[in-house]
């Protein structure tokens, strides 16, 4: 393990993997999902995992986040190795660092847009009236005012993921994690949640990291990585932003 | 964080209503049947205590010590001298716990009338403080009580018909007497009874106990007996431990026993039921366990792609696990309400007004009690908090496995649907 002398934890970069590999068994096949990912991405970026279906963007992502546990090799974030963290303390972690977007089943059908918006608030034990004060605030940015009581089943898709959006980035985590935040989304709808994660990226300097298929999302990417068959090929820094 | 998961439980029930409604309601019929059967089992046990005691012998009675069990004519209280009769029912009547005393003094003859002889047991009494103790004397169906001081005699239905006699008829009753020789008198039958219970209606008359007293050449101080009733009849014992204590100074060698020393098969029937409930709740709530069990299972099961989003987000195993047995609280809720709502009018209608079971079977005798035709259920006071215990254990112990199941998926692949 070398040691850079810029990896004070005050600026330790929001992820960095070192050898890192996913290897799936199943009755005899072995799948190479991720292979051999040195990665690291610094605090505030935007960046975009790409790559044909099946390259491992999943994987990785899922990595990163604490959601499976990497095959060989060792995760970061946030200057913290998560890589050995208990079943427990790897969802404590997530609840305080990590926001998750996914591409469906996003809310809990049983609470209402507010309920899942300030869901992981209350895991924290924030007081309710501030959990709402926030809520509301931040639905009034996203143009979800109104709508805080109903239920996910009653909203749109767009406006469902702008919930789970909300959700993400209230907590100010040091990284979201959107898998495919856009798919199933028309293309108006899916430019405007693309707005609206770039405005948060900008706004609260939150690490947005994306697997994703869609080419507006990839053009708007500050940082461009392609993955084919769990390697990285391609890994392209833009400094035009999104 | 009791707040959001009891609502987030009571909300989950609700989205499948008719699910959760069946499984509620198998909980809730569970309850019922188990403070309904214990119910029905007391009132069984209550008639078979309240006739056993309530009918004849009172629900304590006070004896000479060697009277029981063997019931010689000769061991009257206080020995050949006897006792003060009347002081010694003032001073029975006198706990708290007991509501009227009488004496009786025992003996046995032959009854005949024209060509029928029977042999009986008689019973001596003192008519106006029987009818407060034994609850017989309300039995009477043709005449009246014997009057105190007559050659009167007062006999049951079966024992009239082998005499073929009633009320205001004449009959000769012979009876060995304590010095050795053989009383025999005229005896008018004052009037007929008819108890329910076989061997009483067959084989025993009531006799004033002056007259029976003269007939077996006894003085008015000599007397078998001092029977006492005692409302409840499971205060019985507490009296019998007091009174031990009264009587022992002023007559001395008397001997109070509580029912249940002289019926103690009664004792053994009413541990029987109580062991039975027992067998009642475990067995509802066990079956219950396995179909709340496979509900909550299939509940979960169904909804595995939220415990993973909900794992996702930052909700520990551990949480996850207490959602779950948090769900299956606001189910046992649910569940006891219902329960509540089946079983109380039910109770309440059944203990205030019990059927009538008479067209399906008569009267029987269980230890000695009586148990009439009706469906008597006492309220189990006790076996509704049981019950509902129970219930909780049991839609909590069935929410175990799937809580510790929703907490433990993978959320990477539960979310990727594999
Ligand atoms: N739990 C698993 N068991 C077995 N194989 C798996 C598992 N998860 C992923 N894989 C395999 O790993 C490889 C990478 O999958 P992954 O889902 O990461 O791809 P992806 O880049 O996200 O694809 P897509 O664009 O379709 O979402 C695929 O071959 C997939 O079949
Ligand atoms: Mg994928």
């Amino acid at each position: 393990m070398t040691h850079e002398p810029t990896a004070v934890t005050t600026a330790a970069p929001a992820v960095r993997t070192k050898g890192l590999w996913k290897i799936f068994e199943h009755d005899g096949i072995v799948v190479e999902a991720v292979r051999d990912v040195d990665l690291t991405i610094e605090r505030g970026d935007f960046v975009v995992l790409a790559g044909p279906s099946g390259s491992g963007k999943t994987t990785l992502l899922n990595m990163i986040g604490g959601l499976s546990r990497p095959s060989r090799g060792r995760i970061e974030v946030d200057g913290r190795d998560i890589t050995d963290l208990t079943e427990s303390r790897l969802a404590r972690w997530r609840l305080d660092r990590v926001g998750f977007v996914f591409q469906a089943y996003n809310l809990l059908p049983v609470l209402t847009a507010l309920e899942n918006a300030e869901f992981t608030m209350l895991l924290r034990g924030i007081p309710p009236e501030e959990r709402r004060s926030r809520v509301e605030e931040l639905f009034a940015e996203i143009g979800m005012e109104g709508l805080e009581g109903r239920r996910p089943g009653k909203l749109s898709g767009g406006q469902q993921q702008r919930v789970a959006i909300a959700r993400a980035v209230v907590g100010e985590p040091a990284l979201v994690l959107a898998d495919e935040p856009t798919a199933n989304l028309d293309s108006k709808t899916s430019d405007g949640l693309i707005d609206l994660m770039s405005r948060f990226n900008r706004e609260l300097g939150t690490t947005f990291i994306f697997a994703t298929h869609d080419t507006e999302l990839m053009r708007r990417a500050r940082r461009f990585i392609r993955l084919v068959d769990g390697r990285v090929v391609e890994d392209e820094r833009r400094d035009a932003p999104a | 964080m009791s707040g959001p998961w009891w609502r987030i439980g009571w909300r989950n029930l609700g989205r499948n209503p008719r699910r959760s409604l069946f499984t509620a309601g198998g909980l809730a019929v569970g309850y019922a049947a188990v403070v309904v059967m214990t119910g029905l089992g007391r009132g069984m046990v209550a008639e078979m205590i309240g006739n056993g005691t309530g009918i004849l012998s009172g629900q304590l009675q006070v004896h000479a010590e060697g009277y029981l069990p063997e019931r010689s004519v000769h061991e009257t209280i206080g020995g050949r001298e006897g006792i003060d009769v009347d002081a010694l029912v003032g001073a029975v009547a006198a706990d708290p716990t007991v509501s009227a005393a009488a004496p009786r003094l025992y003996g046995g003859g032959l009854v005949s009338a024209g060509d029928h002889t029977l042999a009986a047991g008689f019973v001596g009494i003192d008519p106006a403080r029987e009818p407060a103790v034994s609850a017989i004397m309300a039995a009477g169906e043709t005449g009246r009580l014997p009057g105190a001081g007559e050659n009167e005699l007062w006999i049951g239905r079966e024992m009239a018909r082998q005499l073929d006699v009633d009320a205001g008829d004449i009959v000769v009753v012979v009876a060995p007497a304590a010095d050795g020789s053989l009383g025999n008198d005229l005896f008018t039958v004052a009037g007929v009874f008819r108890s329910g219970l076989g061997d009483v209606d067959a084989s025993v008359a009531f006799i004033p106990l002056d007259a029976l007293q003269q007939l077996m050449a006894l003085p008015p101080g000599r007397v078998h007996e001092v029977a006492a009733r005692i409302a409840d009849p499971w205060d019985a014992a507490a009296a019998e431990e007091r009174l031990l204590g009264e009587l022992a100074t002023d007559f001395p060698g008397t001997a109070p026993r509580a029912w249940n020393r002289f019926q103690p098969e009664m004792v053994e029937y009413a541990a029987l039921f109580e062991s039975m409930e027992w067998v009642i709740i475990v067995v509802v709530f066990i079956m219950a366990v396995f179909g709340v069990a496979n509900t909550m299972l299939m509940a979960t099961f169904e909804r595995r792609r939220e415990f993973a989003l909900l794992l996702a987000i930052g909700t520990t195993p551990g949480v996850i696990l207490r959602s779950v047995i948090w769900e299956a609280f606001v189910l046992g809720v649910v569940s006891l309400t219902l329960g509540a709502i089946l079983t109380f009018p039910v109770l309440v209608w059944w203990h205030n007004a019990p059927p009538d079971m008479s067209w399906l079977y008569g009267d029987f005798t269980m230890a000695g009690g009586l148990i009439r035709p009706v469906l008597r259920v006492e309220y189990p006071p006790e076996m509704m908090v049981l019950g509902a215990v129970a219930l909780f254990a049991t839609a909590l112990l069935a929410a175990v496995l799937p809580a510790y199941r929703a907490g433990r998926l993978p959320p990477a692949d539960t979310l990727a649907g594999r």
